[in-house]
């Protein structure tokens, strides 16, 4: 053959063969049917038995193959697991998996955070704000695979499984058309867009967490983890990378830190709960359970040391005042007098040690970790007074002391945080009495008018909060602030934490500061 | 009348296989439709067509017309839709093996090519041999036994000088004896089914046992040859075997007991085995959870589905699907092969073709003369209709993956052959017998009378 077949005319004729293929196979089958009296076998004897049952139940064997066979190949969309298979692995460029149009990722605004383009036949995903969503969005690439909300959210953003009339209509034009390809369902999130960008503008240089959610129904405004990662590029190295600076890990749900001084919001809502009133000598020279133990002193105690004078101590402190002072022995003694059982309770009322799912679906989910308090020996009195400043063994989440803040803004009532924005606000547990709760807010928000949180103070905002900052082993304290605004109706709670970011009143607090206005300037608070 | 039972000349049998002639024709048409398809693709794609490639369609149409000239001057009366059906499936394999490339070995034709042809006529042949009642001598005195003796022996010289690859045993250049064990052991089991079907058939008055001192010789031949095969790992040839000889049981005495207890006992019996074989467990967690190691233990079968969800409805055509993505598609995955290319239609007409082999087949088994007809060929088509299920079931994920060939498509010269000769032998059985003295035909006749006139009037209402 040296004659050229024009690629045009040669599709034409393609269909023409393709078509008449298969005209003549059923031709075939039709004149083998009618052949079938005119072939009977007459020589044979009559039959033994009848041949009809085993023909009929053949039949039923095959039909029930092309049968599961369709369910593959016919409506595959219907199996979110294999269009996901044939995204990731499969590498003809006809597969109709391919160009499905998933769906976009948009803020509650919507805002787009990610969305798809055809380039020359192939699609890509692409995220305009990369790194400040990554955490959240995640990303959906060819060779690595998906994450976050792309990996949770996949079936819903490749088109879903049918579950109506009109979805298995569609898959039926699908079929005849060959038309594969579902449009994808945008997925809505409750994050705002412009509270995120600036938010992880505010963490640029640092490593740390910022997560901002609404106590009334634990919608998520902002969620931001630093270091991030461009999804737009994603390497191998940054998978390999699982160091301290690790990428890829989200810092503000899976981070588990020292809380420091934020931790004393739990013992107070224990005091407040077992209805302390009247004070606690807390003396200069500090506390300790055992002359064998090192004391645990005020930060003041340091802070004249270090300059060569010394301080006369706090003398006789309410539980406001230790509070909004952030004193140590106050509630280390706060602690061991109340006791262990009493301790763990408070804390298993506040959800931790545990996991907490945001969403879920049979391809994935999304969930955060409260915190690590690990179960101490009750004759460790030390050990309990440590982690009555948040130091020692217990660990929280970034997430989770935001939720403690939204509880403590919606009287006591933790609501399920929630990233999607169709998800229904669903209730999760009391994390105190009503009660409790607003002698506490008035207590968070005495800290930012006359507390270690002064600095912050606004006369545009009434911002409540706790500072903390957490020594640890690794370098420079931790550095967190907790907290709310407006004091007296809260519609943000927000929790900052930046790695080894010194004290809490120099580093955190103005960024929730700074943040929370950004939410009033945006609306967020009204 | 004078062609119903008696000698027939050569004339009648042009005149009865005529039939075969016009649909042979058609069959030739629709698979040369593909062939072009194929050729335009392959030249619009940038390939060169040289005269080569015109070669297995000119085979394929030499070998029909030889294979119809051979049964009409053999004056052969037997069945003509089985024959036709077998033409256009190893036609259907001509076509897609040819897609594959792998009639090519650089450049030059390679020795697959002439598989096919070589099949057709010795089907053929193998009709021819044992036609007018021939096959019986398959039976006579104690050459049963040497069925029994070769499949063994056969099995255990695989065993002492065979080569292991992908789990299997092979003998040089990785071609599978074993594969002959489909007919031979049907020869041997049928054989004896049709000697003791008195013995076979007296089942336990009260309690319903199986007569196990008769089946004593079975069951020992039976023993070794799980044990020969379980070494060899080749679960799918006794998955098929067992079946076989469970449908013989039954249809040479009559008694469904057979089928009853053998299903109770193959349930138990899987459960070990699986558990024995290493590589036959990894096979159940990659049909029950597919997407569990999507990129190792289920990659050939979900690459597969890729392929079929690909092809949709119609496919794209031959030669325009992406085969090459799944692993040696061209063996065990031809199925999803023609998914991809022509879409759940060709995988229908297919499917279609190899239910009237079957049926058809059936329709000879209920219809043969002899009981060891009726078990051989009861057995044969066993095995080809259990071989097709576990082998497109595999590939659409429906049944654990077994390894086996799709019969007359995929690519394997001795599964293909065994496949031939199988199906050459039920037709020898739907020859019938040779013309038999004028009295036990009266007997017949008297037998059949009704059954004849139903037939004679229908014959005429059809003229």
């Amino acid at each position: 053959m040296t004659t050229h077949l024009d690629p045009e005319l040669w599709s034409l004729i393609r269909v023409g063969l393709h078509v008449g293929f298969f005209f003549a196979a059923a031709y075939l089958l039709r004149s083998m049917f009618n052949a079938r009296s005119v072939t009977e076998l007459r020589h044979l004897p009559r039959p033994k038995w009848s041949a009809r049952v085993p023909i009929v139940l053949l039949t039923l064997l095959f039909i029930g193959i092309l049968v599961y066979q369709a369910t593959w190949q016919l409506i595959g969309t219907s199996r979110p697991e294999f269009i996901a298979f044939m995204q990731l692995h499969d590498r003809r460029a006809l597969n109709p998996a391919h160009r499905i149009q998933r769906g976009r990722i948009l803020d509650h605004r919507g805002e787009v955070l990610a969305y798809s383009e055809e380039i020359l036949g192939q699609v890509y995903r692409l995220y305009p704000d990369g790194p400040a969503f990554a955490h959240v969005v995640g990303y959906s690439h060819p060779w690595f695979g998906a994450s976050g909300m792309e990996s949770v959210a996949n079936v819903r953003l490749n088109g879903g499984a049918p579950d109506g009339l009109g979805d298995w209509g569609k898959l039926g034009r699908q079929l005849v058309t060959q038309d594969k390809r579902p449009r994808g369902q945008d997925l809505t999130l409750t994050l705002d867009a412009e509270l995120q960008r600036m938010a992880f503008g505010l963490l640029e240089g640092k490593q740390g967490a910022i997560v901002a959610m609404r106590p009334e129904d634990g919608a998520i405004r902002t969620l931001v983890s630093a270091p991030s990662y461009d999804p737009n590029r994603i390497t191998s190295a940054l998978f390999q990378d699982s160091g301290p600076g690790a990428a890829l890990l989200n810092r503000a749900t899976q981070g588990l830190y020292p809380p420091g001084s934020t931790f004393k919001i739990l013992l107070a809502a224990l005091a407040l709960q077992q209805g302390f009133s009247g004070t606690l000598e807390c003396p200069a020279d500090g506390f300790t359970t055992s002359p064998r133990y090192r004391k645990i002193r005020d930060h003041e105690y340091y802070t004249a040391s270090k300059s060569g004078s010394t301080w006369t101590g706090q003398g006789s402190l309410d539980l406001a005042t230790a509070f909004a002072r952030s004193s140590n022995v106050f509630f280390a003694q706060l602690g061991v007098r109340y006791g262990h059982e009493a301790f763990y309770a408070m804390a298993e009322q506040m959800q931790l040690n545990r996991r907490i799912v945001l969403h879920e679906t049979p391809y994935g989910a999304w969930s955060m970790r409260t915190g690590e308090i690990p179960r101490l020996d009750t004759s460790d009195r030390y050990g309990l007074a440590q982690m009555s400043i948040g130091q020692g063994a217990a660990l929280v989440t970034p997430a989770h002391m935001a939720l403690i803040a939204a509880s403590i803004g919606n009287q006591g009532l933790a609501i399920r945080p929630r990233l999607i924005e169709t998800d229904e606000p669903a209730p999760l547990a009391y994390f105190m009495s009503t009660s409790v709760a607003e002698r506490l807010s008035a207590m968070l928000r005495q800290v930012v008018i006359s507390g270690t949180g002064r600095g912050i103070d606004t006369p545009r905002l009434a911002i409540a909060g706790k500072t903390g900052t957490a020594e640890n082993p690794q370098g420079a304290s931790h550095s967190w602030f907790v907290g709310f605004a407006p004091a007296e109706r809260p519609q943000l709670a927000v929790s900052v934490l930046v790695e080894h970011g010194g004290y809490g009143s120099a580093t955190a607090a103005p960024i929730a500061r700074d943040l929370l206005l950004r939410a009033l300037d945006l609306g967020l608070i009204e | 009348m004078s062609r119903v039972n008696g000698p027939i000349d050569i004339a009648d049998a042009w005149d009865l296989r005529a039939p075969e002639r016009s649909l042979l024709v058609w069959c030739f048409a629709c698979i040369a439709l593909g062939f072009v398809m194929l050729w335009g693709s392959t030249h619009v794609g940038g390939g060169t067509i040289d005269r080569l490639d015109l070669l297995p369609l000119g085979l394929y149409a030499l070998s029909l017309l030889t294979l119809h000239l051979i049964l009409v001057t053999a004056r052969f009366r037997g069945d003509q839709l089985i024959l036709v059906a077998v033409a256009f499936l190893s036609g259907f394999g001509m076509l897609a093996q040819y897609r594959m490339g792998s009639f090519k070995t650089q450049g030059t034709l390679s020795i697959n090519l002439a598989l096919f042809p070589i099949g057709l006529i010795l089907m053929g042949a193998t009709v021819i041999l044992l036609m007018r009642g021939r096959y019986q001598a398959l039976a006579q005195g104690h050459l049963i036994w040497v069925w029994a003796m070769l499949s063994l022996g056969l099995l255990a010289v695989l065993l002492l000088f065979g080569q292991r690859f992908r789990g299997g045993v092979y003998a040089a250049g990785l071609v599978t004896p074993s594969e002959i064990l489909k007919v031979t052991i049907v020869l041997f089991v049928a054989g004896f089914v049709a000697r003791n079907a008195k013995s076979l058939g007296a089942w336990g008055k009260g309690l319903p046992l199986p007569p196990w001192r008769a089946l004593l010789p079975l069951a020992g031949f039976w023993l070794i040859l799980a044990g020969l095969l379980v070494i060899q790992r080749d679960l799918g040839l006794f998955i098929i075997l067992s079946i076989a000889l469970l449908t013989m049981l039954f249809v040479g005495t009559g008694r469904l007991g057979y089928m009853l207890f053998g299903g109770i006992g193959a349930v138990a019996l899987a459960g070990v085995v699986l558990k024995i074989l290493p590589h036959g467990e990894r096979r159940v967690t990659a049909w029950l959870e597919p997407f569990r190691d999507p990129t190792g233990g289920s990659w050939q079968i979900l690459q597969g589905l890729s392929g079929m969800f690909s092809g949709g409805l119609w496919g794209e055509g031959f030669g325009r699907g992406s085969p090459e993505y799944t692993p040696i598609a061209q063996s065990d995955f031809i199925y999803s092969v023609i998914g991809e290319e022509l879409g759940f239609a060709g995988c229908a007409i297919v499917i279609l073709f190899f239910l009237i082999l079957f049926g058809r087949g059936l329709l000879v088994v209920s219809r043969a003369a002899d009981g060891y007809g009726r078990a051989v060929g009861a057995g044969l088509l066993t095995v080809l209709a259990t071989q097709t299920f576990l082998n497109i079931g595999g590939v659409t994920k429906l049944v654990p993956l077994t390894g086996l060939p799709l019969p007359f498509i995929s690519h394997g010269g001795s599964s293909l052959i065994t496949g031939f000769i199988g199906v050459g032998l039920l037709l020898a059985i739907s020859d019938g017998q040779p013309a038999t003295p004028a009295k036990s035909r009266t007997a017949k006749q008297t037998n059949g009378v009704t059954g004849k006139g139903a037939r004679r009037s229908r014959r005429s209402s059809a003229g």
